[in-house]
């Protein structure tokens, strides 16, 4: 069973998102603002965090900065709309992805189950999301086990949203894993680039989302 | 003193102007009227004392007038003084070689001094010329940071009310999910909770489009992304109409602000979805005239209100018989947002039926293939 911590000041959507859990088989705490988020998830040991950014005194961001001090423990972001450079601060900051109040149940379940399939966790030299596959070994890129032909630039960065398949990767994280501030306008290439991706991913490969703003998610199809 | 308003500061440099030529008859007037009231007292004087009189007179006029005419007056008297008071009289002519020494120092002194004060004055101004620009430059800071001051008070009072406002819609969608899909009353309370937080957002924007706290912030995108960013959030209200996208796909990336732009698009589309009847078709038609990037969304409902193209935009114009709900802000944000954007948007009626709306938006453009 896993353990899921709420930190939120909205009493309310405490004992909401409680509810929502529990009947789903999570074993649930909750606090009220950051310093006992803090020590409820140093106590409880959390599978999973979801932290509210427009938290009273200490800051959604500065828990997410200690927290990550000593855990990875993987967290979600419940932000109001009109927050994005907030949202993209807290991801570069080590939060794991986020969803925008008001949200459905279903969206909140499917971001919390993407973000626990552990990151990094490799074993082999393959990724598969949906008709697509990547033979990291020899620089292949299947779909629906026909190879498509990928610039390297085009695989490192279909390589680094199929890492992190179902959740957003902001601008920024991309550019620095693909491109390692060599371009001078990196926004404009990363978007050339994403759309000559989405052009041979055509309709069965998995789509790339942009969520404005903030960055992309690979989607299955 | 009358230093603003003469124009000392660059005398040499301007032609001769009204003023000056009036002060300089008046010059000539004064050494006129000083000269016979000296010739008058000469007799209980002495010809020394006209010289003193001459002097001050020059540098009182130096305090008010400029450079030309008192210069003039300097040269005028010392003449006159030569002429009429230095012995021997009514001739240029000097005698005693301390007269001579005399009136070459007089001539001397008085043009020195003539200069020398038009000059002190000269600098005076520009000095107060710069002080007054240094005033103007502090008053419009002090301007911007009260500005900066209270759009930042804006902004917060925004977001706390936008926290306060969209906190219980959050609480009652999650609720409602809890509920579950089948209950009918749980669907009505559901649909009425979507309105609540179209009004409130339509409020915030409008607040936010009023305010001009609204700064575009371009980035190079796909117009495909702005056409899922717009309906993505209305996707329920979408569902009941055929949406039909032509010519995304042939443009080239653009540099525009995304989330601004979706905005408007949104606001169209859903305004379509709430006049035109359901299962009619709304298009969206995507182009490039020179530099500038044109969408049309076309409804196929029953078209504008005659004469009102313009009136549509006002804020809470409510166009007659038009359905319950909406607040008549949609377009009015919209066209803020597109003006915000340096764009504009117009509405007319389809020549064969239906509202079209049209945007225009300057672009910068990269070719994508």
């Amino acid at each position: 069973m896993s353990k899921a911590l709420i930190i939120d000041d909205e009493q309310q959507m405490r004992r909401l998102l409680c509810m929502v859990l529990e009947s789903r088989g999570y074993e649930v705490c909750e606090a009220a603002d950051g310093q006992l988020g803090l020590q409820e998830a140093a106590f409880h040991r959390p599978d999973v965090v979801l932290l509210d950014l427009g938290l009273p005194g200490m800051n959604g961001i500065e828990v997410l900065k200690r927290l990550r001090e000593w855990s990875d423990v993987p967290v979600l972001i419940l932000s109001v709309r009109d927050q994005e450079a907030i949202k993209v601060e807290a991801l570069e900051n080590g939060a794991d992805d986020y969803v925008t109040k008001p949200f459905g149940t279903a969206e909140l379940l499917a971001r919390l189950t993407v973000i626990q399939r552990r990151r990094f966790t490799r074993q082999s030299a393959e990724i598969v999301v949906g008709a697509l596959k990547l033979d990291l070994l020899h620089h292949e890129a299947l779909l629906d086990d026909a190879p498509i032909k990928l610039t390297p630039t085009e695989f490192a960065l279909l390589k680094v949203l199929a890492e992190y398949a179902g959740r957003i990767v902001t601008q920024n994280q991309i550019i620095k894993q693909v491109w390692a501030g060599q371009t001078s306008d990196p926004s404009e290439g990363l978007r050339v680039h994403i759309n000559h991706l989405r052009k041979k991913l055509g309709e069965t490969g998995p789509r790339i989302v942009n969520e404005p703003g903030i960055g992309y998610r690979l989607e299955e199809a | 003193m009358t230093d603003a308003e003469s124009p000392t500061a660059h005398p040499s440099s301007t032609p001769v102007s009204l003023a000056e030529v009036g002060q300089y008859s008046c010059g000539l007037t004064l050494v006129f009227v000083l000269a016979s009231t000296c010739w008058v007292l000469l007799p209980y004087t002495g010809d020394l004392f006209v010289a003193l009189v001459f002097l001050m007179a020059i540098v009182l006029a130096g305090t008010w007038w400029n450079r030309g005419p008192v210069l003039m007056m300097a040269v005028v008297s010392a003449l006159v003084w030569n002429y009429f008071f230095i012995p021997p009289q009514f001739t240029l002519h000097i005698d005693k070689p301390q007269d001579m020494v005399m009136f070459s120092l007089f001539f001397i002194v008085a043009l020195s001094m003539g200069h020398l004060i038009t000059r002190l004055r000269a600098r005076e101004a520009t000095l107060a010329q710069h002080h007054q620009e240094r005033e103007n430059l502090l008053e419009l800071k002090h301007r911007a940071e009260l500005l900066a001051e209270s759009e930042r008070l804006h902004r917060t009072l925004l977001d706390s009310v936008a926290h306060e406002l969209k906190t219980p819609i959050a609480i009652i969608r999650t609720a409602l999910d809890g509920l579950g899909q089948g209950n009918p009353y749980a669907h009505e309370i559901e649909t009425a909770n979507r309105r609540l937080q179209r009004i409130v957002e339509s409020f915030l924007e409008m607040s936010r489009v009023e305010s001009e706290v609204l700064e575009p912030q371009p980035d190079w995108c796909e117009i495909g992304d702005v056409v899922h960013a717009a309906t993505k959030p209305i996707q329920q209200e979408l569902a009941a109409y055929t949406l039909r996208i032509a010519g995304a796909t042939e443009l080239p990336l653009l540099r525009l602000d995304l989330r601004l732009l979706a905005q408007v698009l949104g606001n169209l589309l859903h305004n379509a979805t709430r006049y035109a009847p359901a299962g009619t078709e709304i298009q969206i038609q995507a182009s490039l005239f020179d530099g500038s990037l044109e969408l049309r969304v076309r409804d196929h409902g029953p078209g504008l209100p005659l004469g009102a193209e313009e009136q549509l935009f006002e804020k809470f114009y409510r166009a007659p018989d038009s359905p319950a709900g909406g607040t008549g802000l949609g377009l009015a944000i919209a066209r803020g947002l597109m003006r915000a954007m340096k764009g504009d948007i117009e509405a007319h009626t389809h020549p064969e039926g239906g509202a079209e709306f049209v945007l225009h938006l300057p672009v910068k453009t990269r070719s994508a293939a």
